[in-house]
């Protein structure tokens, strides 16, 4: 299928001219940033044997664990969260907080320590989650998103999920690196390191998370 | 499959006339949650033993417990060799040509071989690198990587018999270059590390070598996705100025990119790992009437020949010069620290020429950009050089007294580049 260009040009891309470069009326305007996850091909038609049979997410990458749930496609193990009741498993939530004591510690002046920040909680509901921090427009956001850190990384660091159902935190490069409780050092970019409930991890210049399990 | 994301950092609004789109384009490979099969991988570990491998004695001993070490880093089934380089190769390990696959049996069989490894030749890089690409003929589907070390100069081949090897070396394996020792030359291992898309950096003491090439292999062995590349589009009449990697270090990919169609070229970046990279693209588009919006770049990440992922990068002409003015932190810091590295090479330059007045300004001006950037890495390396009276000024005196591998060292990690600044400095 191809949409004509302001100037006339026949573009097979609907928001910009895929020769001249031209606005085509009607794509997203005003935005700087965009991220794209350009599925396969065959993405249109996904049948039966695609989905997961736990939660029905379509599983359209063949990956061998649902993004849904985290059911096993090739042993047909349940995911953590799995949807069925029977599974019981307490899930994890990670607790966000504006830090006074961490901000004192790190702030390098200049910024205001952002008062009556109510705590916010997240349940860990995924076997990636990431943290960073967040723009207006942006098509897909961060799960953890810190928009109001200014010492937080667009794509800060990740949880992943443990075999064993808890958490581990990594580094993905942040400028301002990432570090657990009081250590002064920050822990090694792409290296995950478990965390424990109650453990703290700070990101920016005042955000604490705290992960623990939910209540039951 | 491996996640990428691409992200732009870029200020789109153009004055009248305005030509130049510049852009921060941030790559980053998520990996999976869970790990993936392995993959395949191949290793050729290149040690030199020329004759000054043996000067002193302890430059051989520990380039042999380095090697040593990057075997045992191997994972098991890593295809893997030993080539030892004088003024032509040797092929070490395995006994019969070819790459083994690493098990706890060939890991004790090539320590073995490596222990009756003397000194004695002269220095032919390109023909040691040539050894390598017919060795990597025993895997072609694997990410294959080399590592080279070296203690000098490439004196028994032509600059232009090295290049025809780096020539058809590239895109065939990726190789990490080490010097050790002051006697080698850093624009030539510089050289043979950009062509074959590696890491080159200094081992100023034997003892410093097992640590880093355990950690090199370590990285080579982390890489899950092979041959990545840029697909930049521009509009018809762009003009690409450039495209230079920016962080972890500098790396202009320019030149090297393979035309795809016509308004489409391929840059390639090697193998990835979990990580995040940073690019500086840089386009001439035909300027338009005010309130016009245009794309001026299109940048795709084409992993096997599949595209996963792209940014866009805008152009929009404005008569509001708060607009058109503002230049966008992230393109601000890199524009600094690809000057920070021109700085310092030239600085060195003008230094070893005995023109102090011209290295003083230019090492002077690179203290003011480490400082401003937060590049302390850098900076630590500049003080090995220069006195610094005041950063926030570029007040320096040079170092009468200066270690060569001080220096080298600041030669060589000149393009390693800081991430925008850390705000709690």
């Amino acid at each position: 299928m191809t949409v004509s260009c302001p100037q006339g040009h026949a573009s097979a891309t609907s928001d910009y001219c895929d020769q001249c470069g031209a606005k085509i009326d009607g794509s997203s305007a005003g935005q700087i940033t965009e991220v794209l996850e350009i599925p396969p091909a065959d993405v249109t038609s996904i049948t039966e044997a695609d989905r997961c049979p736990d939660c029905g997410a379509p599983n359209v990458a063949s990956d061998r664990f649902c993004e849904g749930c985290g059911y096993d496609f090739e042993t047909g193990t349940p995911g953590e969260t799995s949807t069925s009741p029977a599974a019981g498993a307490r899930a994890w939530e990670a607790v966000l907080v504006a830090d006074r004591a961490y901000f004192d510690r790190v702030s390098p002046g200049g910024i205001e320590f952002p008062a009556d920040t109510p705590a916010r909680e997240i349940v860990l509901d995924r076997d990636e989650l990431r943290i960073g921090r967040g723009r207006g427009a942006d098509p897909d956001p961060p799960d953890i998103d810190l928009a109001s850190d200014p010492a937080v990384s667009r794509l800060h660091a990740t949880l992943v999920r443990q075999e064993d159902g808890s958490y581990a935190v990594v580094d993905q490069g942040s400028t301002n690196g990432t570090r657990l409780n009081d250590e002064p050092e920050a822990i090694e970019v792409g290296a995950p390191v478990p965390v424990a409930a109650g453990d703290r991890i700070h990101v920016g210049v005042w955000t604490t998370i705290t992960l623990r399990l939910r209540p039951s | 499959m491996t996640k990428f994301i691409a992200e732009t950092y870029q200020n789109e609004f153009l004055p009248v006339d305005g030509a130049e789109v510049n852009a921060i384009v941030t790559v980053t490979s998520l990996g999976g949650a869970v790990a993936a099969e392995p993959v395949a991988a191949a290793e050729v570990i290149i040690i030199d033993t020329s004759g000054s491998m043996s000067m002193p004695g302890a430059k051989l001993r520990a380039a042999q417990r380095a090697t040593a070490a990057a075997i045992d880093s191997t994972r098991d089934d890593v295809l893997f060799a030993v080539v030892a380089g004088t003024e032509r190769a040797r092929l070490i390990y395995p006994d019969a040509f070819g790459l083994a696959p690493a098990s706890e049996a060939t890991r004790a069989e090539a320590k073995e071989a490596l222990g009756g490894l003397t000194a004695n030749g002269g220095t032919a890089i390109g023909s040691w690198l040539e050894l390598a690409n017919e060795l990597f003929n025993d895997a072609p589907d694997a990410i294959r990587h080399a590592i080279l070390l070296t203690d000098g100069r490439n004196q028994h081949e032509t600059p232009e018999q090295l290049e025809k090897v780096l020539e058809t070396c590239g895109g065939r394996f990726q190789c990490d270059c080490r010097g050790i020792g002051t006697d080698w030359e850093v624009s030539e291992l510089r050289r043979v590390a950009s062509a074959l898309l590696g890491s080159v950096d200094i081992i100023a003491e034997p003892s410093e070598m097992e640590g880093d090439f355990r950690s090199m292999m370590e990285q080579a062995m982390g890489k899950a996705t092979a041959d990545v590349s840029l697909r930049l589009w521009t509009p018809q009449g762009a003009e690409v100025a450039f495209v230079k990697q920016v962080a972890p270090t500098i790396e202009d990919l320019t030149a090297r990119a393979t035309r795809v169609d016509a308004q489409s070229g391929d840059y390639p970046t090697g193998a990835w790992g979990e990580e995040s990279r940073d690019y500086h693209l840089c386009i001439r588009v035909q300027p338009r009437e005010i309130g016009d919006e245009m794309l001026a770049g299109r940048i795709g990440l084409v992993v096997d020949g599949q595209a996963v992922s792209q940014a866009l990068i805008k152009a929009v002409w404005t008569d509001d010069e708060q607009l058109s003015t503002r230049i966008n932190r992230e393109v601000a810091h890199y524009s600094g620290q690809a000057e920070l590295a021109e700085l310092i090479q030239e600085g060195l330059e003008a230094r070893k020429a005995g023109d102090e007045g011209t290295a003083g300004l230019k090492l002077g001006r690179a203290v003011q950009l480490a400082g401003e950037s937060g590049n302390d890495a850098t900076m630590r390396l500049l003080e090995g050089v220069v006195e610094v009276e005041d950063v926030a000024t570029g007040t320096v005196r040079l170092r009468q007294d200066v270690d060569d591998a001080d220096e080298m060292a600041l030669d060589t990690r000149s393009t390693k580049t800081a991430r925008v600044l850390d705000p709690k400095k």
